[in-house]
């Protein structure tokens, strides 16, 4: 009798607990946009947003998400796109690729969108790839910085490649910091790619990398890396140890006296949410180099417009930052969109032969331009170094800086 | 020499963080005979705690109080109400709190937004010692791990309670004939378990930031702790954390990161594989 009792009340609660877990997985599937209006008779036009709204790169993709909501909410707002309404089809890729690809095949497949936008890393763009573009002949756009390298057809790149990261850094940093360097990465691709970049840089400024070393992805104690650079007398330490362990790294480097020592931290996805992971003493004087951060906003009034407008729209919420790519989806989404009006159609090629060259005026960190035949963006690009809480601008390109890829 | 002592320094506050994660491991693997794969999520909530009272303009060493109260709390309910099911089905068992596991290490993910959060050390800085920096947290822990073994080893060894938990492990139907109660017995001891890894969580916070996927780092290391320790007494799982922390934090120091990473668990499947019964074998404590 206990037993019949037992196995009833455990029924139900696998009852319950697959109707719960149900829930959860389709729940964050798919959110639809539709304003309410169709006055055009070719139906809305469709834009396809693959972002790591969940998992650990959720504080990333979030934001791509919004940036794309406020694009599509500007352009209804101002009549639409060649007279048709624009639909905004967003799909979570769970920071993980096979879900992606999953996700991702509903875009292309059930939805039927006319470009794709989203991801952050490399692996993700690289499953994703085949099935916008190869199999779904559909325009795919990466918006994240990244190590390079990606010259697919039809595949655009609206974030900055490690030349328009590290050529001016490098020298800057041998400058205000010293010679001797330090290599610190996550074991993936995008640190050795990049890393191998910076140490031809940093021997042609005649500087000299004294250490190289690469961690698992999950490390957080960095115990005898930082004694090797302690001792080795290291200038800067040029760091591509990804969250969760670029907090404990920089912690253990001020804890061992580097910093007090004269040592400058250097990070390229070093943005402001780099405060939320160290405690403002622990990083003061590190320095990055992305195309946007806040503090270009204060003296550029186009830049302010756009931030002021997302944080309105989006209080509270994922910050607008370009580590995490969400400058890359509002410069991409804005190419895109100068490419259709340009082809006067969505079709794939017209519009791929527009974005070729397309330009835009207005960006988050000023204007930016595809490089023809190299599918690959021109930008403003920015050196800052934390004080006190805050980035500083303390360098700025002159004039868009090239991508150099392809 | 000096780096000599930095490595020492180093193993023996790793050792002892890996102590505290997994004794609470070890006692309910030990005891109830199941693996608790919700056990790094604890360790998690001990860090969210800290990192919650943190946020509410508290000093952070109130919240490091507070925690291991609270995870032992939430341990003691979650056994009344989930874990006591599974003590018959080691291996439903282990779903079961995977599940758990997910479902704490999401719900955190939702409350700190996915991101990586710092929280400052109570004690921050550095002790000088020479031309040698110690990071004073790193030592604080290390006093405080050591107290918390002292403390454990009296209550299981000297008190009635810690006799009754003793008698549980050793013989349970012994134990229920005579007139203990063995299911809250159980209980109070994955709460206390649960309570070890919140204390280790709100310890760590500090060092290692708080993210979701605190926790699991230390579930799978703590794992082949408690079986290069030995399952079914106290000491076998506390030796094989501290062997396991110095042994992962000492050889990065001789080879490459990504390698050691891989020769620790590669030494650990070799040594279980000689000595299967684990470090340190036999029942009690």
């Amino acid at each position: 009798m206990l037993n019949d009792r037992q196995q009833a009340s455990r029924r139900g609660f696998f009852n319950q607990f697959a109707l719960a877990s149900a829930a959860i997985a389709v729940g964050t599937g798919g959110w639809v946009f539709r304003p309410k209006w169709a006055n055009a008779a070719l139906g809305p036009i469709k834009i396809g947003v693959a972002a790591d709204l969940t998992g650990p790169l959720g504080f990333g993709g979030g934001a791509q998400a919004n940036v794309a909501r406020m694009i599509v909410k500007q352009i209804n707002d101002s009549g639409g796109l060649l007279g048709r309404p624009v639909e905004l089809y967003v799909e979570d890729t769970a920071s993980n690729e096979a879900v992606g690809v999953a996700n991702v095949r509903k875009l292309i497949q059930r939805d039927k969108v006319d470009m794709v936008i989203g991801g952050i890393t490399s692996s993700l763009r690289n499953a994703l790839k085949d099935v916008i573009v190869s199999k779904g002949k559909t325009i795919y756009i990466y918006p994240e910085f990244y190590e390079g390298k990606e010259c697919t057809p039809y595949l655009y790149c609206s974030g900055p490649t490690p030349s328009q990261q590290t050529d001016n850094l490098i020298p800057w940093l041998i400058k205000n910091g010293g010679k001797r360097f330090a290599l610190t990465g996550a074991n993936y691709i995008w640190p050795h790619t990049l890393n191998a970049h910076v140490r031809k840089l940093i021997e042609k400024w005649g500087g000299e990398v004294v250490q190289e070393e690469y961690f698992p992805l999950d490390q957080v104690d960095f115990s005898s890396t930082v004694n090797r650079v302690v001792s080795n007398k290291v200038n800067v330490v040029f760091n591509t140890v990804i969250p969760p362990g670029t907090g404990p790294l920089f912690k253990q480097l001020y804890q061992a006296g580097f910093n007090k020592d004269g040592g400058r931290l250097a990070c390229v996805f070093s943005d402001e949410l780099q405060f939320a992971l160290n405690q403002p003493e622990e990083i003061e004087g590190l320095a990055t180099s992305l195309d946007y951060f806040q503090a270009v906003a204060q003296d550029d009034p186009i830049s302010r417009k756009i931030q002021t407008e997302y944080d309105k729209q989006f209080p509270n919420k994922q910050m607008f930052a370009a580590g995490g790519g969400a400058t890359g989806v509002y410069r991409g989404l804005k190419l895109w969109e100068a490419a259709v009006r340009e082809a006067g159609t969505v079709e794939r090629d017209p519009v791929a032969a527009a974005l070729d060259h397309a330009k835009i005026a207005e960006g988050p960190g000023g204007p930016a331009e595809m490089v023809p035949g190299k599918r690959h963006c021109k930008m403003n690009m920015y050196i800052a170094v934390a004080k006190g809480g805050k980035f500083e601008i303390l360098d700025r390109s002159v004039g868009l800086v090239d991508p150099r890829e392809c | 020499m000096d780096s000599l002592i930095n490595a020492l320094f180093q193993m023996l506050s790793f050792g002892s963080i890996m102590v505290l994660v997994v004794l609470g491991l070890g006692v309910i693997a030990s005891m109830m005979g199941i693996f608790n794969f919700a056990q790094g999520e604890f360790v998690l909530l001990g860090a969210y705690v800290t990192y919650f009272v943190h946020s509410l303009g508290i000093p952070a060493a109130i919240g490091m109080l507070v925690a291991p109260f609270v995870v032992g709390g939430f341990g003691f309910v979650l056994e009344r109400t989930v874990v006591h099911r599974f003590y018959n089905a080691p291996v439903a068992a282990m779903l079961g709190t995977y599940a758990l596991g997910v479902i704490i290490r999401e719900i955190v993910r939702g409350l700190i937004g996915g991101l990586y959060l710092s929280v400052p050390e109570p004690i921050a800085g550095y002790v000088t010692v020479g031309k040698l920096h110690f990071s004073s947290w790193l030592c604080v822990t290390i006093i405080v791990n050591a107290l918390v073994m002292i403390c454990s080893y009296v209550l299981l060894a000297h008190t009635s309670f810690g006799l009754r938990v003793r008698a549980s492990l050793e013989n349970p139907a012994l134990a229920r004939a005579s007139g203990i109660s063995t299911a809250k017995i159980y209980s109070l001891t994955f709460a206390l378990g649960a309570a070890l890894s919140g204390l280790a969580g709100a310890l760590i916070v500090p060092l290692f930031s708080l993210f979701a996927d605190l926790g699991i780092r230390f579930l799978i290391q703590g794992f082949i702790a408690v079986l290069v320790g030995g399952v079914g007494s106290f000491a076998g799982p506390i030796a094989g954390a501290g062997a396991m922390g110095a042994f992962s934090s000492a050889l990065p120091w001789l080879i490459s990161p990504v390698i050691a990473d891989v020769l620790v668990l590669a030494a650990a499947i070799t040594f279980m594989k000689f000595r299967p019964q684990g470090l340190i074998w036999g029942r009690g404590i």
